[in-house]
């Protein structure tokens, strides 16, 4: 172990100290008025029996992808379902139209050209974006071993900061980032950043709760 | 099997081997080129635009967003996302003709598969068109105007009166092996592009996004 000449115990523990100090302020400064979550473990129940409650839900939703070198937004919107267990479609109608629809393992995805059918199964990368997607809506994330996740909370949200573990999925993502309401635990925000800089965010509006969602609307 | 039917047989596969090795470039004619058509025509590339875009290879089909965006340095980038907004690749296009790989996924970090969207992309950017003209060709109608590439020709192809862009092409000395065709009234920033192979089964299909 090396030893600075001249430097003392209490000055170890000074810059021990400004060290942790730095390491708080990122976290502050990366998540302006956020501040951690102490009680993990009540946070995790309190999120998975809130979440269960969940049963449908019906959104708008706008997204942004930013290119940061490129300086460039191109925004989408569309609507959004979630039927439990295991049901998600996803409409974008503006500026292009594209369906995805995963309903169990299966999944289709609908484009201006062709209709593709996927069963989820069979390909590694589709059975972790539709477990992703699935536990992000079902309140189960924070039990996936894919991610680490770090939690923070202000007066209305939480923050759930989640960092990939598998190699697959640390090429697509540095990390993502979820804003739940603290008034009923649905999602308000998907903020997913990229290892290059970039950024997707999908904002939810005008979302309704265990309405009555056809089965149809998942329909393959 | 009969001595005629074999001779038959002889005849038809020399006949077959003759039509497949011909030059689809044979019966073209030099002419002088026209260097007011040049400046006139000349592929400049496509100016900053979004289009949903499509890929068919071999059977596999995939969908997306693809960014042409013009830099400050003139150089162009290329960048292909998924309509979620995941970022496929991202090509950087120099002034100078040098080419750079920002970032590309697992999936598609193949020299084929680079090699293959280079070209295409250079080709729909007119970067083979941005060195002296001097040799153009009359064929079935249409005048080629053409620049050697290393092992290839690149063409853009126009009407005789020189009053329309027909297409862009790569070529081999024998045959085309890519088109690129636009559509729209501004060919700096077309409505649709498609990229069509021909040595191979590969499309790629562009449409504009209106924001």
């Amino acid at each position: 172990m090396f030893k600075t000449p001249g430097k003392s115990a209490s000055q170890y523990i000074g810059i021990a100290i400004i060290g942790l100090l730095c390491i708080s302020a990122t976290a502050f400064a990366q998540y302006p008025g956020y501040k951690s979550v102490s009680d993990l473990a009540a946070f995790k129940k309190q999120f998975a029996t809130e979440s269960a409650k969940v049963q449908s839900i019906t959104s708008d939703f706008v997204q942004n992808k930013e290119l940061l070198a490129l300086t460039e937004t191109i925004t989408s919107s569309g609507k959004f379902w979630f039927k439990r267990s295991n049901r998600v479609r996803i409409d974008y109608t503006k500026p292009f139209t594209y369906r995805m629809v995963m309903n169990g393992d299966k999944m289709l995805v609908k484009d201006d050209q062709k209709e593709n059918r996927i069963n989820v199964k069979s390909n590694k990368l589709f059975q972790q974006v539709n477990k992703i997607m699935i536990d992000c809506v079902q309140g189960t994330i924070l039990d996936s071993k894919d991610f680490t996740t770090r939690i923070f909370e202000n007066d209305k949200s939480y923050l759930l900061e989640m960092t990939p573990v598998a190699k697959t999925l640390k090429e697509f993502f540095q990390t993502i980032v979820l804003t739940v309401e603290k008034k009923d635990y649905s999602v308000r925000s998907i903020d997913m950043n990229e290892p290059a800089g970039d950024k997707t965010t999908i904002t939810f509006s005008n979302k309704v709760l265990n309405a009555q969602v056809a089965d149809e609307v998942f329909a393959l | 099997m009969h001595k005629w039917q074999m001779k038959y047989l002889h005849y038809s596969l020399a006949l077959l081997l003759l039509v497949g090795c011909a030059s689809e470039y044979k019966s073209r004619k030099p002419v002088t080129p026209d260097q007011a058509c040049i400046e006139k025509i000349r592929p400049t590339g496509v100016n900053t635009s979004w289009y949903t875009t499509y890929i068919d290879v071999i059977g596999r089909h995939i969908s997306g967003l693809l960014l042409i965006k013009q830099m400050p340095d003139s150089s162009r980038r290329v960048v292909f996302t998924n309509e979620a907004g995941v970022t496929f690749l991202d090509f950087q296009f120099n002034t100078d003709g040098s080419f750079q790989v920002k970032q590309v996924i697992k999936q598609l970090n193949k020299k084929a598969v680079i090699q293959t969207l280079r070209k295409d992309f250079e080709l729909m950017l007119g970067i083979p068109f941005r060195q002296s003209i001097t040799e153009a060709w009359l064929q079935d109608g249409e005048v080629y105007y053409g620049v050697p590439q290393k092992k290839e020709t690149a063409y853009f192809i126009t009407t005789p009166d020189c009053a329309s862009l027909r297409r862009m092409e790569l070529g081999s000395s024998r045959k085309k092996k890519v088109t690129v065709a636009l559509w729209g009234n501004d060919l700096s920033a077309p409505d649709s592009i498609q990229v069509k192979h021909y040595t191979f089964n590969m499309v790629i299909g562009l449409k504009k996004i209106e924001r």
